[in-house]
């Protein structure tokens, strides 16, 4: 029979200090920062692609521009060509090669209540 | 000695390092100046500079105005032309250059020759052609060969009318009739473009721009009735062709508005051949030139027989005579001194005589003017004495621009010399006074307007590039009473029925003129056998609408007088002119 023994007293050593456990290094949230990122990244995106655009549209603009000047220009063409084909001096050398003429006799009718009549009366023919 | 110089060592290059890096903050420290000087002190002055290198500045040109007849049919536009232009240093075979692109230009090859054989960089070869000819060019391909855009002015009626119109120089200016007159109006106001280009010239988008943009001329509204003018114009080629006149000249005028209808001549000319119009040009000498006279306005001319309208309206007017007054013992020649008729310059010292020899008669007022009696017209007038005919010669606008809008109007003359005793004589059938076969129009216009004289005008209105239309005022004044006005017109009537203007009648309409045969002095100051003969009259005589003027000038001898040479052509265009405008015949049946 042994007689029970005190319980061994932890030797203190010289120098020796009790550290808390380490915690758990608490990592950075990535999240927040990578949408921060992520949006500046869109953010410059879309404003490179907001600045392309708006180039683009004045280009487009101009290019309109420059298509409404030809546009007009060439009305202008088309209006001269109208006018040069009406020109009395054209037009008259034509109508006599197919035979037209100015009708050398000339009446007037006079539209009265009995029916109409051959007459040269200015009261009449504005009737 | 050797821990001396191993203790030496580390102190020089701690030197050196220190040196280097003094060095470096004196370099930082000079590039941090300039840069402060740079970015803060002279930034407003360099960004300046730079703005200027990239801006660039264009004067807009304004489009010029068109002239519309009354109708709205065009009479003169504007229209992009390309103009061709060369860097003779850069052509390499100019004769060859030559060649082949001054056929397309119909440029002779030679003088193009000179230009790409000159020494400077740049040189026109033909300003303002068609664009399909300038494509054709640059389609060839040639090195230093280019073409620029550039506005020219086109006719599209020709020489239709170019009387009324007028025309620009090659630079857009206007030269002659209402491109002259109205120069201002259809020049339009010159806009200012300012933008930022890149190195290669483009417009940068985003860039500064300012716009102020050109504002157009305004257009013209004229009173012409373009066929009508057409119609005009080849009576008078047709009347010089019958008549081997040397000129015709026609006006057609609106009696109510005073607005020219038509306004032709011949010869006529073409005003997109601006190179070679000259105003003193005969084409008998030199047959590439043209002609751009325009006598109607600007010409002037003894108006002979056709100015007794104004003698006798005055003498009615002023109660001296009415139209049933006899006149006893008219003769056919007159002395207004001794023995004047036996002087070899009878005409111009006091001698008249009537066109024709007739046996000596008791005439009415109404005889002596549709026998167009110049001894019956003096005696007329002798009953009025100097100043009252003068006063209404100026009253019927002769003696003063009628103030047309047409460049460089003649105000014509009243040659009353001081001591000269039988001017008024002269005056009274229509010589001593100068006029222009417009004045005479305006005054036959004004009988026909009951004796309303109103002013000319070719331009109706101008409309703006908003589209705000101005109407011209008219300008009238009463030169004699509705009755005596009446009167003439009855007296004109009866001219063109029994008297010297029978070759004026239109059929379905009754008209009324007066022929006029004037001699034409010559160079020594004599008159000669040469005449212009005119005719001036009205229709339909129940309300006149239309006023002709015809002057045919030097016809031959056969047609010398007014009534065979002026008088048919007067017919053809007054019919025309009826009928334009839809005026209802007046002549009773039968």
């Amino acid at each position: 029979m042994t007689a029970a023994r005190p319980l061994r007293q932890p030797a203190s050593r010289q120098g020796l200090r009790v550290l808390r456990g380490r915690q758990a290094k608490l990592r950075p949230a990535l999240a927040p920062w990578m949408i921060m990122v992520l949006i500046g990244v869109a953010a410059f995106l879309g404003l490179g692609f907001a600045r392309t655009s708006l180039d683009k549209s004045a280009f487009e603009l101009d290019r309109l521009n420059r298509a409404i000047t030809e546009q007009e220009a060439m009305n202008e063409q088309l209006r001269l060509e109208i006018a040069r084909m009406e020109n009395p001096a054209r037009i008259a050398p034509l109508a006599e090669e197919l035979g037209l003429v100015i009708p050398q006799d000339t009446r007037q009718l006079l539209v009265d209540l009995g029916g109409p009549a051959l007459v040269s009366n200015d009261e009449g023919a504005r009737q | 000695m050797a821990a001396t110089k191993a203790a030496a060592k580390p102190d020089r290059s701690r030197v050196r390092v220190a040196a280097i890096g003094l060095g470096l903050v004196l370099a930082l420290l000079g590039l941090g100046f300039r840069l402060f000087q740079v970015q803060v002190v002279q930034a407003e002055e360099l960004a300046g500079q730079g703005l200027d290198q990239r801006l660039v500045t264009r004067d807009l040109a304004p489009q010029r105005g068109k002239i519309y007849d009354r109708n709205g049919e065009l009479l003169a536009m504007t229209v992009e032309a390309q103009s061709i232009w060369a860097n003779p240093d850069q052509v390499e075979e100019p004769l060859w250059v030559a060649q082949q692109i001054g056929g397309l230009l119909g440029v002779d090859s030679q003088e193009l020759l000179t230009r790409l054989e000159s020494d400077r960089d740049f040189v026109y070869l033909k300003r303002q052609v068609e664009p399909g000819v300038a494509e054709e060019i640059l389609g060839l391909g040639v090195r230093g060969i280019y073409t620029h855009p550039e506005a020219t002015r086109i006719y599209p009626a020709g020489s239709v009318a170019a009387h009324v119109t007028g025309f620009v120089d090659i630079d857009g200016n206007g030269q002659e009739g209402l491109e002259y007159i109205y120069d201002e109006s259809l020049r339009g106001v010159p806009g200012k473009a300012v933008f930022e280009r890149d190195l290669e010239g483009r417009i940068i988008p985003q860039g500064m721009t300012d716009i102020m943009p050109a504002v157009p001329g305004a257009d013209l509204n004229t009173t012409i009735d373009l066929p009508l003018q057409y119609q005009t114009q080849q009576a008078c080629l047709s009347a010089l062709e019958r008549t081997s006149a040397e000129s015709c000249w026609v006006v057609v005028l609106d009696v109510e508005t005073g607005g020219i209808l038509a306004m032709s001549g011949a010869p006529v000319f073409d005003p997109q051949m601006r190179q070679t119009l000259d105003a003193n040009c005969d084409p008998a000498e030199d047959p590439t030139c043209h002609a751009f006279k325009n006598f109607i306005v600007r010409g002037v001319y003894e108006p002979g027989s056709t100015q007794k309208l104004i003698t006798v309206a005055a003498a009615l007017e002023e109660g001296e005579v009415k139209t049933g007054t006899v006149f006893s013992q008219v003769a056919d020649i007159l002395e207004l001194r001794p023995d004047a008729c036996r002087s070899a310059d009878d005409e111009l010292f006091g001698c008249y005589q009537d066109f024709e020899e007739h046996e000596t008669a008791n005439m009415t007022v109404a005889e002596i003017f549709t026998r167009s009696s110049n001894v019956g017209t003096i005696l007329i007038a002798d009953t009025l004495g100097q100043d009252r005919l003068v006063s209404y010669i100026e009253r019927f606008g002769l003696g003063s621009q009628t103030g047309v809008d047409y460049s460089v109007e003649a105000p014509g003359m009243l040659n009353f010399e001081a001591g000269c005793e039988t001017c008024w004589a002269s005056a009274a059938i229509g010589y001593s006074v100068a006029a222009t076969p417009l004045q005479m129009a305006a005054a036959y216009a004004a009988i026909g307007n009951d004796g309303v004289w109103t002013a000319p005008h070719i331009v109706a209105s101008t409309t703006d590039v908003d589209g705000n239309e101005e109407v011209a005022g008219l300008e009238t004044r009463k030169v004699v009473s509705e009755e005596t006005a009446v009167l003439m017109q009855q007296l004109l009537a009866n001219v063109v029925d029994e008297g010297t203007g029978q070759a004026a009648t239109v059929e379905g309409y009754r008209v009324g003129g007066k022929t006029g045969t004037a001699n034409k002095l010559g160079e020594d100051g004599r008159y000669t056998e040469v005449t212009r003969a005119s005719f001036v009259g009205m229709a339909p005589m129940s309300d006149p609408k239309v006023v002709v003027a015809v002057l045919i000038d030097a016809p031959s001898y056969r047609y010398r007088t007014g009534g065979a040479a002026a008088a048919p052509v007067f017919a053809q265009v007054m019919e025309q002119a009826l009928h334009r405008l839809g005026v209802s015949p007046d002549a009773p049946v039968g």
